[in-house]
């Protein structure tokens, strides 16, 4: 059967976002004593699997969101309110050593006493829990693939086939995707969401808006000896090595005594053909401090994921007829502080709000979801972005970390906008020809990230054309995919490439990095995809 | 007819973290571990929602587990149930296989009943096996205990003339039976595809009402339930790993690799024996008595073609297990006109051989081989009985355990006695019964409480038979079993001798090929002769397998894939050739006896795991290997 499901609300995607703006507003819908109820799906197979972040956490946004969440008494709740920040260290990372910046020389919007260091995917478990008691519907396994649009604008999505094989024939299991349509659909796939991108573009929300930018983010969390050098309530932010001239930096977060995640981000306008984030992050972790903190550690997770980085002149109009975009699939990532969590949840908030009004006139047209926009435009989102407008571009105009980083405090004050360009076009032919063999290898890493994708099932990425690939050879020597994939989906064997589809934690840094754009990524079946439990 | 179909939540095993074990308190974190629906259950879905479409009627589903296990009943909603069933207690909790097939059968019983208004023209439909557990007895222990026949392995089925007639797999065969009487139980193997759910189903299922029941609601009588009504229990958990990591030697040679081969398959394998002389050196206690009193019994199981070697294995073991309780060895034979292979279980070790002839039990069926068996343990009393696990073993020995208060161990890979103090309660002689769980990630030993009589399935090919030796004396004790037609329950429809698919777990050599063949004209060219010659040198079965980056590049069916997303492999001797190595591989096949890595990249992760490797090209090596192997099976 593939008639068309009904729901009041649809959000695509349940991270901080999604789960936001569904808890803002079944709770709103249940004070009101309404009978809607507000429907998350998500593709990952459980809540919470396609979940990485940081993440030191600013945890306003929850308080206001879920006002006592401080009393409850669950595991998760123990465990934020024993993660607080307590020691805050930046460091300048040359190649031998680690310099502590004094903490006057730090910015504030760089300081994190106070915030929470926290799991992203369990925070998300338990949001699940929440938004579930108040009645909202989260159904996880299923992965849109198409805006349906009507006459006056988004109608609703259609799902992904499940149960076709290699060549896409159905097998006996097949189920066809079906179509749900909502009175409004809230887009919040996360960073680099596609059916986000087809509502910006098919309706034209973009319009003057700069090239929206990425930084990809690896990190492992790793299980140390309890005698270890880190300790609880530690996080550390270090920039320079081993990459200077890439905008980004080095993080160690503890998440609790023993355990801490280690990340490395990386602006995607790397010039290096043969960078590979992944070793990237092995040669950080070689550092004489990084290695002494971690000493004794053993990887237990990995997992990568881009975060949109281009700030307030990359966002597009968030709304139209019928549907809303919140949290990094509109781009609310504070550039600045690195984070997007607080801004996403905020958005999620107001879109709950402004939807909740909605219902309550009855009305979904572009004229009174604009609501939406104005209530960002009255709040901190919009402020904190604005007052980073120009900060990654003055970073990047100042091609290393030596005159960016002071270039980009006097941001502020460089009038109008700095552009932007595609992430891709900053590949060039020079190779970092790094040689370092330690740590982990990518293969190892891939498999601690859970990711499983069904055997049979089509692949999800494609090339639409191997003269790219040539192209790239012969452009850059190497192919740049084969290293800057952090999965290790892309190989080229004898010249010819072969691909491993079911690697893939669904970052797409492909799709946005492939410097002739040849990649294309598409959602994978429902339920694959990486299985993280403490990104 | 109704259906009522059997499920269980269990922990996603394809996607255990490093730090899920506490090895130092020998337990897993299993909030580590993300839970899913069995497999097999999924497949047991499957059968169901199809066998519903062509006899409708109402479908039931059922698991016991803690609250949270309503997960898998909203996904089996969302297949094909009508109803859900939760049935869930704490009282419940840490219960082996007897303990949990019992409060199941009281809630089927509540289920005929309550739902389906006491109308017994019904289904239970269940997967096979666990992967947690792993032990396959759950479902013929429910069956015993409803007093109702069952059919294992199922595969398909069809409908002839309004009758049920479903397909199942055999070791020697393909057969199909149809059940006599109703209700009947189903376990389902791999047979298709899972189901996937559809939105709009999941929406609905998500609308459900879960019924919750209490081991009071379904009237559970509290000595059989939980903790209280096992009859095994864990002794301790441990890592397979090898401590030791393994020192690769590489050889240049082919002829010598052949023989390294050799060496260490031969001084590996009377390492094992060195490792049952442990046993063997067991020595009761001067001034204890044995916790367990009788003689040590193998389920000798035939068929068409003879002994299955595996009795003899038993029989080996056995011997050791019965010299040191200073006890007697026995066979017990079942079939129709099997008297001459009594002579060769004695030639073999058994000091006695109880003889069951009976029309009735010419071809296996679980009834009346269950009763026949039942009657010899209840008039004779042994302490220990030893069954094969293999397919027929695994869907015999629990209903024979579970007829006869026996604690049960599934598919155990070492036997042994020993004295054991645990919980102000002396054991001495008891058996210590080791075995794989959890897909093999980790080992358990588990050892027999609240019962008379120890029983064990032991993996066919890890324990050793003793010489043939046809002078050996022995009694031969016959039994007529007073059987009934009637109560059979299935009635072979047909049977088909196939020669046996064999499954790659159970090949004792495997020849893997990986990317580095590059084409299925060489993998064709040379894995498969060389997986050939290897067998016959060694005298084992062999078979081919691939890595996934092989089988991606079409040089062979998927289900020969070895490695995470493929199968998980044990044999003796594991070859690997142009296999990279990568740790999804790796978790495949890493504990396999002895390893052999052929690559021509040096650095290949594949040598970390090697015990012997071969630094060359491909094309010019596994000639050499096979030819050397082939000259080596001739001379011996």
């Amino acid at each position: 059967m593939t008639g068309i499901n009904k729901v009041d609300v649809l959000i695509v995607g349940g991270g901080p976002a999604g789960l936001s703006a569904a808890i803002k507003l079944q709770q709103l819908l249940n004070a009101k004593g309404r009978p809607e109820r507000v429907a998350v799906i998500d593709k990952a197979e459980k809540a919470g699997q396609h979940i990485l972040s940081g993440l030191v956490f600013e945890p306003e946004a929850l308080t206001e969101l879920i006002p006592d969440w401080k009393e409850r008494k669950d595991p998760f709740v123990t465990k934020a309110l024993g993660s607080e920040v307590q020691i805050d260290d930046t460091l300048f990372l040359t190649k031998s050593r680690a310099i502590k910046l004094p903490a006057w020389i730090v910015p504030p919007y760089l300081r994190h006493r106070g915030d929470l260091a926290l799991s992203g995917a369990e925070m998300v478990r338990w949001l699940v829990t929440e938004a579930e008691s108040l009645g909202v519907r989260v159904y996880t396994g299923f992965a849109a693939v198409e805006v349906l649009y009507g006459e006056s604008g988004v109608r609703g999505v259609r799902l992904g086939d499940k149960g076709r094989d290699r060549e896409g024939h159905p097998q006996v299991n097949f189920v066809p995707g079906e179509a749900i349509e909502a009175k409004v659909t809230i887009f919040a796939e996360g960073s680099l969401g596609q059916l986000a991108e087809d509502v910006v573009q098919k309706m034209g929300l973009d319009r003057g808006r700069i090239h929206q930018i990425q930084s990809l983010g690896v990190k492992e969390v790793l299980k140390l000896p309890a005698d270890n050098a880190f300790g609880p309530n530690h996080v550390v932010h270090t920039f320079g090595f081993p990459l200077p001239d890439v905008f980004g930096g080095g993080t160690l977060y503890s998440l609790d005594k023993s355990t801490v995640a280690v990340a490395l981000v990386l602006a995607l306008d790397w010039k290096y053909a043969d960078l590979s984030p992944q070793q990237e992050l092995q040669v950080f972790k070689s550092h004489p401090y990084v290695a002494k903190m971690l000493e004794g550690g053993e990887v237990i997770a990995y997992g990568a994921k881009t975060l949109p980085e281009g700030g307030y002149f990359a966002l597009p109009q968030p709304y139209t007829g019928g549907a809303l975009v919140v949290g990094d699939a509109a781009g609310f990532t504070d550039v600045r502080k690195l984070k997007g969590w607080h801004n996403a949840m905020r958005s999620g908030m107001l879109a709950g709000q402004a939807v909740a009004e909605a219902i309550e006139q009855d009305d979904f047209s572009a004229g009174a979801l604009k609501r939406y926009g104005e209530l960002l435009e009255a709040g901190p989102v919009i402020a904190d972005l604005k007052r980073g407008r120009n900060y990654r571009q003055m970073f990047t105009k100042g091609r290393t970390v030596y005159l960016g980083a002071p270039l980009s405090l006097v941001q502020r004050f460089v009038p109008g906008r700095i552009k932007t360009e595609p992430d891709y076009l900053g590949t060039k032919r020079v190779l970092l020809e790094r040689d370092y063999r330690g740590g982990y290898d990518r293969l190892s890493d891939v498999a601690l990230s859970g990711t499983i994708h069904r055997e049979e099932e089509p692949s999800h990425i494609a090339i639409a054309d191997p003269d790219g690939c040539a192209a790239c050879l012969r452009d850059y020597g190497v192919h740049p995919c084969e290293y800057f994939c952090p999965a290790d989906v892309y190989r080229f064997e004898d010249g010819e490439l072969v691909l491993n589809p079911s690697n893939c934690v669904h970052c797409q840094t492909c799709r946005h990095k492939c410097p002739h754009q040849v990649i294309q990524w598409r959602v994978p079946e429902g339920g694959g995809g990486p299985k993280y439990k403490i990104m | 007819m109704n259906y009522i179909v059997l499920i269980k939540q269990v922990p996603d095993i394809r996607n255990i973290p490093p730090d899920a074990w506490d090895w130092e308190k020998g337990t897993l974190r299993r909030g580590m571990l993300d839970t899913v629906c069995n497999e097999l259950d999924r497949q047991a879905l499957a059968f169901t929602a199809a066998l519903r479409r062509e006899h409708d009627g109402q479908v039931v589903v059922l698991t016991m587990g803690p609250p949270f296990a309503t997960e898998v009943l909203r996904y089996a909603l969302s297949i094909c149930a009508d109803r859900a069933v939760l049935l869930t207690d704490r009282k419940l909790g840490g219960a082996d296989t007897p303990a949990t097939a019992y409060p199941l059968s009281q809630s089927i019983r509540k289920i005929e009943k309550e739902i389906f208004g006491g109308d017994r023209d019904y289904l239970i439909i269940t997967g096979m096996q666990s992967v947690d557990g792993d032990t396959a007895q759950v479902p013929p222990q429910v069956a015993e205990e409803l007093g109702i026949p069952h059919i294992a392995y199922a595969t398909s089925f069809r409908f002839a003339d309004g009758a049920l007639q479903v397909a199942r797999i055999t070791r020697v065969g393909k057969e199909v039976v149809s059940p006599t009487s109703y209700p009947a139980l189903i376990t389902v193997t791999n047979w298709t595809e899972p189901p996937f759910a559809s939105f709009h189903r999941t929406v609905w299922a998500f609308d459900q009402e879960i019924v919750n029941w209490s081991a009071a609601d379904v009237e559970a009588d509290p000595g059989r339930i939980g903790l209280t009504g096992s009859r095994t229990t864990v002794n301790r958990i441990f890592s397979p790993k090898d401590v030791s990591t393994k020192n690769c030697e590489y050889v240049t040679d082919m002829g010598r690799l052949a023989v390294k081969i050799r060496e260490i398959y031969d001084a590996k394998l009377s390492s094992q024996g060195a490792a049952e002389e442990v046993g063997e050196q067991y020595r009761l206690p001067q001034d204890r008595t044995p916790t367990f009193h009788g003689e040590v019994w193998v389920y000798a199981e035939a068929d068409e073609s003879g002994l299955h070697p595996a009795a003899f294995e038993l029989l080996g073991r056995a011997a050791a297990l019965a010299r040191s309780l200073n006890e007697q060895v026995a066979a017990v034979l079942l079939g129709s006109g099997v008297d001459a292979l009594a002579r060769e279980l004695i030639a073999y070790g058994a000091d006695k051989v109880y003889l069951a002839e009976h029309d009735l039990l010419g071809h296996f069926s679980p009834l009346p081989y269950t009763e026949t068996i039942g009657d010899l343990i209840g008039r004779y009393r042994p302490q220990i009985v030893l069954f094969a696990a293999t397919p027929l073993g695994r869907e015999l020995a629990p209903r024979v355990a579970y007829r006869t208060n026996s604690g049960l161990t599934a598919d155990c890979t070492a036997l042994d006695l020993i004295d054991l103090k645990r919980a102000g309660k002396e054991y001495t002689g008891i058996l210590r019964q080791t075995r794989p769980a959890l897909g093999g990630n980790i080992m358990a030993s588990i050892i027999t409480q609240n019962a008379d009589i120890q029983m064990s399935t032991a993996r066919p090919g890890v324990l050793k038979a003793l010489p043939r030796d046809d002078s050996r004396q022995g009694e031969i004790i016959e039994y007529t079993p007073q059987l009934a037609a009637e109560r059979v329950g299935v009635s072979l429809v047909s049977f088909e001798p196939v020669q046996a698919t064999a499954e790659l777990s159970d090949a004792g050599v495997i020849v893997t090929g990986g990317a580095g063949l590059r084409t299925k004209e060489n993998y064709d060219a040379y894995i498969r002769p060389l997986a050939t010659e290897l067998g016959n040198f060694l005298g084992v079965e062999s078979m081919v397998g691939a890595s996934r980056a092989a089988v991606e590049r079409g040089m062979i069916d998927r289900g020969h894939q070895v490695g995470q997303t493929g199968q998980t492999v044990k044999p003796r001797v594991y070859v690997a050739v142009g296999v990279s190595g990568a740790v999804q591989h790796l978790t495949g096949m890493q504990s396999s006896d002895i390893i052999v890595a052929i690559n021509k990249d040096a650095k290949a992760p594949i040598f970390n795991v090697a015990d012997l490797g071969v630094v060359a090209s491909l094309e010019e090596t596994i000639p050499q290997l096979t030819e050397a192997l082939k000259a080596g099976a001739v001379q011996r």
